[in-house]
């Protein structure tokens, strides 16, 4: 059977209720997010790894400081790559269905690894405290691997998703069919380096802004700070330098009919990247400093990096006249409208007020009396919440008792 | 002639993929009811400590909340998507189904996600860092966003059961779907119980806690809350068994393993007296006791729940228009969809589905048992094992037969008729009935005709070990 009629005939016939554009911004959008917490959580764990086996008083309080820190953007990384997950089901279904069943032990090994190597890294951190055995660094070492292995799944599901045209026989090698899912049959291991090598950048950037961010802490020692900031610059100059390495070799593997190594994105991409390099090395002395504006080009590239991936995808989907744009749009505008309204009007003032009093409890080493602003902001949050439930229950008691 | 969106079929010896998806689930309901029942005890007990005047209070919230941080917020945040991961390779059409019908739905839910997981770090790490009416308020905020996790996702998971009337299919509004007839007696219950699963497992906490008055305060306010769940949980259920369809009340009266109700009754008669027990001896409980107690409603309670919970939507994976098999059973005009049935009964099973080698697409005296499996594969295998012993095992539940005309007979008069209400109706042409007879028997010790070849039988050995 023809590959791209195949691939239409799996799109959901309930089709989607906006138009596909939408679906495709937010899946960048937000699979940008995540890799961001992702990277972060690997950069910041080796770096607690490396500064407690390193020893010594900066190294070991640096190591505590990016445990709390990789322990809570793990949190973050699985929170929001449930985002990216939903968009890629909602526009990408055929792709990535078929490329989970045909892989489904490992689909199901990535939880029950994510869930282990979770708990090993908990466990390094509630262990990694003055004094601490050497030993305990094994726990950090263990989930960093299963963490790495999970990265690994995930890379391999993407990577199969753009090879349509093999699923058949990975799914019946010699005509006999093969139900197991016990194999990952393609993987791209320069693609799996350049994402997974990212990790040094954001951790280096991070540590430079952490450095920013407690500089008005009084007890936290300046010379500390100021060492750890020209360190994460250091580690996100080298790991840049590394990453322009690993992403020409990624572009260069790509095959020649998807016309990668000439697409815009990918230059654009390259570009941010050189422009990031040359500031790392401008802000070697000047860590603290330059923080917020690196964290802020970073942003940029790894937006960037996000869209280039997509523009791939599209150029392996291109042969088989698969394009998000023709997906059918049955449109629904109470579920459209319940998305946005919840993201502006619930997430903004709620999420805004937690990370507010978490930024102000992070600035005071002493208890934050919250001013007559956070206040506000506060009742805020929690009039939206109120609204939010209460027309919820009216308009459901609305549609429900209509529906008797 | 129009192929099926069909994909691909894991096959999972014994336990099935069914199984595989409910014991995910299971973790995450214990996780995810526990996480936003807790977040109403910390309500309550803050607002409690804010008026009385007894901080001490939040030592318990913030020792809950760091407990909550390692079992909700990494097992219950994992289990989550991955009962999406587990339905991905079990079911991708039924979950593919219920992301396109409800993909904004589940959007706001990522928004409330979220805010929760920003919410618990902020208010655990905060605790004695800020204002305590402010803290008050983000804990208040907190309880409300958790609880919205809930309404969101209970919208989908009842949609799951049925819409509840026909509108749905005529107009394929969400709105529809969403509130459908077991939606609020689905979401009350659950509420309530959310209070009973957050009070026992908040028990392994107060175990700890030093200070004699404030142990005193959380176990009772643990065992009220707790005990209050229960009642009114099984006062709700009472309104959810109402709100099912037929088909669902023939499997639990008829479908469900023997042990079932006696364990879910006896499991909320036990979490009774031992939220009595806390209150009447707040003092006398062992952390480890508690941790028992909190396996027992996880084993003994949850997972027959939640068996029960798929086991009553047969044969339907979602909305009463997916059968479990992945065929689209019915058209549903609202949203343009066809049903397939009429298509299978006219071509057969194997020359739609894209996924089927070429050498079988048409059954012939050769490939015969191979093709059978394959249609066994496609056709049974999302609820039924082909081995011993495995999850509603079709050896069994065909009394061993090694009789191919016998079990097509079966297949052609009671599964390809829909007679039987708990089971979808299976489509097909006459020779693919004759091949999934032929291949089921071989389950049973059936050799088939010596003109199939040694290496083809040796593969179908292999796949019935």
């Amino acid at each position: 059977m023809d590959v791209a009629t195949i691939l239409h005939t799996l799109r959901d016939p309930a089709g989607i209720p906006t138009h596909p554009l939408v679906f495709q911004v937010l899946m960048v959008l937000t699979w940008a997010v995540h890799i961001f917490f992702v990277n972060l959580t690997l950069g910041t764990a080796t770096v607690a790894g490396w500064g407690f086996f390193r020893g010594g008083e900066d190294h070991r309080r640096l190591s505590r400081g990016m445990t709390n820190v990789a322990k809570i953007a793990l949190s973050l990384a699985i929170v929001t790559g449930v985002a990216p997950l939903l968009f890629t089901q909602v526009i990408y279904d055929p792709q990535w269905y078929t490329a989970n069943v045909l892989s489904a032990s490992w689909v199901m090994g990535f939880i029950f690894l994510l869930i282990v190597g979770y708990l090993l890294l908990y466990a390094f951190y509630f262990k990694n405290r003055e004094g601490a055995r050497p030993g305990v660094v094994h726990y950090l070492w263990s989930a960093l691997v299963l963490l790495l292995v999970c990265g690994f799944v995930m890379h391999g599901l993407s990577y199969q998703q753009l090879l349509p045209e093999q699923w058949m026989d990975w799914y019946a090698p010699g005509g006999v069919v093969d139900p197991d899912g016990n194999t990952i049959h393609a993987f791209d291991l320069p693609r799996y380096v350049f994402f997974i090598g990212l990790s040094g950048i954001v951790a280096g950037i991070y540590m430079a802004a952490y450095a920013r961010f407690f500089a008005d802490r009084e007890d936290i020692p300046a010379r500390y700070l100021d060492w750890v900031g020209r360190l994460g610059v250091r580690i996100a100059l080298y790991a840049a330098a590394f990453e322009l390495l690993a992403g020409v070799v990624f572009v260069a593997e790509q095959p020649a009919r998807t016309g990668f190594g000439a697409h815009p994105l990918v230059w654009l991409t390259g570009v941010f990247l050189l422009s990031l390099i040359a500031m790392l090395f401008a802000a070697r002395e000047r860590a603290a400093e330059r923080a917020y504006l690196l964290l802020g080009w970073y942003a940029a590239f790894i937006a960037l990096v996000a869209a280039a991936r997509e523009a791939l995808r599209m150029a392996y989907m291109a042969p088989f006249d698969y394009s998000v744009m023709d997906y059918a749009v049955n449109v629904d505008w109470p579920s459209t409208f319940l998305f946005f309204a919840t993201l502006v009007g619930v997430g903004g003032p709620v999420a805004g007020f937690f990370i507010a009093v978490a930024f102000n409890v992070g600035k005071h080493a002493d208890v934050y009396q919250a001013g007559p602003a956070m206040q506000r902001l506060g009742n805020l949050a929690l009039a939206s919440l109120l609204a939010w439930i209460g027309v919820f229950f009216a308009l459901g008691a609305w549609v429900w008792l209509g529906n008797l | 002639m129009d192929i099926l969106g069909l994909y691909p079929t894991w096959y999972v010896p014994g336990i099935g993929s069914a199984w595989v998806v409910g014991i995910v689930a299971t973790i995450h309901v214990l996780a995810s009811h526990t996480s936003i029942g807790a977040s109403w005890f910390f309500a309550y007990l803050e607002t409690k400590a804010y008026r009385e005047d007894r901080p001490e209070l939040l030592d318990y919230i913030r020792r809950y909340g760091m407990f909550l941080l390692v079992f909700s917020y990494i097992i219950g945040s994992i289990t989550g998507p991955g009962i999406w991961f587990s339905t991905t390779v079990a079911s991708p059409r039924g979950i593919s189904g219920l992301i396109h019908n409800f993909v904004w739905v589940w959007a706001a839910e990522w928004v409330y996600f979220t805010i929760e997981v920003i919410g618990v770090y902020a208010l655990v790490y905060t605790i004695g860092r800020v204002d305590r009416k402010t803290h008050l308020k983000l804990t208040w905020a907190f309880a409300l966003a958790s609880w919205a996790t809930m309404m969101i996702i209970v919208g989908i998971l009842s949609f799951m059961m049925w819409p509840g009337n026909e509108d749905w299919y005529a107009n394929g509004s969400s709105l529809d779907a969403f509130y459908n007839l077991n939606f609020f007696a689905q979401l009350f219950m659950r509420t309530s119980l959310m209070l009973a699963t957050g009070a026992i497992l908040g028990s392994i906490v107060a175990a700890r806690m030093e200070d004699s008055a404030v142990k005193r305060t959380i176990m009772r306010t643990l065992a009220v809350g707790g005990v209050l769940g229960i009642a009114l949980g099984a006062l709700f259920f009472q309104w959810y068994l109402a709100t099912l369809p037929d088909n669902a009340h023939t499997v639990l009266e008829h479908r469900l393993p023997d042990y079932f109700g006696p364990a879910i009754v006896g499991i909320l008669a036990a979490s009774v007296a031992y939220l009595v027990f806390i209150f009447a001896r707040p003092h006398r409980l062992r952390a480890g006791f508690a941790a028992v107690m909190a396996v027992i409603v996880l084993v003994a309670g949850l997972w027959p729940e939640e068996r029960a919970r798929e086991s009553i939507r047969k044969p339907y994976v979602a909305g009463q228009y997916i059968y479990s098999n992945q065929l689209i059973a019915r058209d549903v005009p609202g949203k343009g969809i066809h049903g397939e049935l009429a298509a299978v009964d006219a071509e057969g099973i194997l020359a739609l589905h894209p996924f089927v080698p070429d050498e079988l697409r048409t059954v012939t005296e050769a490939n015969k048992v191979r093709a059978g499996r394959m249609v066994g594969l496609v056709m049974c295998s999302n609820c039924h094992s082909f081995e011993e012993g495995g999850l509603r095992p079709l050896p069994e539940l065909l009394h061993h037969s090694d009789e191919p005309e016998m079990i097509q007979a079966f297949v052609e008069g009671a599964l390809a008729t829909g007679s039987v209400d708990y089971m979808p109706r299976i489509p097909g042409i006459d020779a693919e009935r004759e091949a999934l007879g032929t291949y089921l028997a071989t389950l049973s010790g059936y050799r088939p005709d010596p003109g199939e070849t040694l290496a083809h039988n040796a593969r179908n050995a292999q796949v019935s070990e």
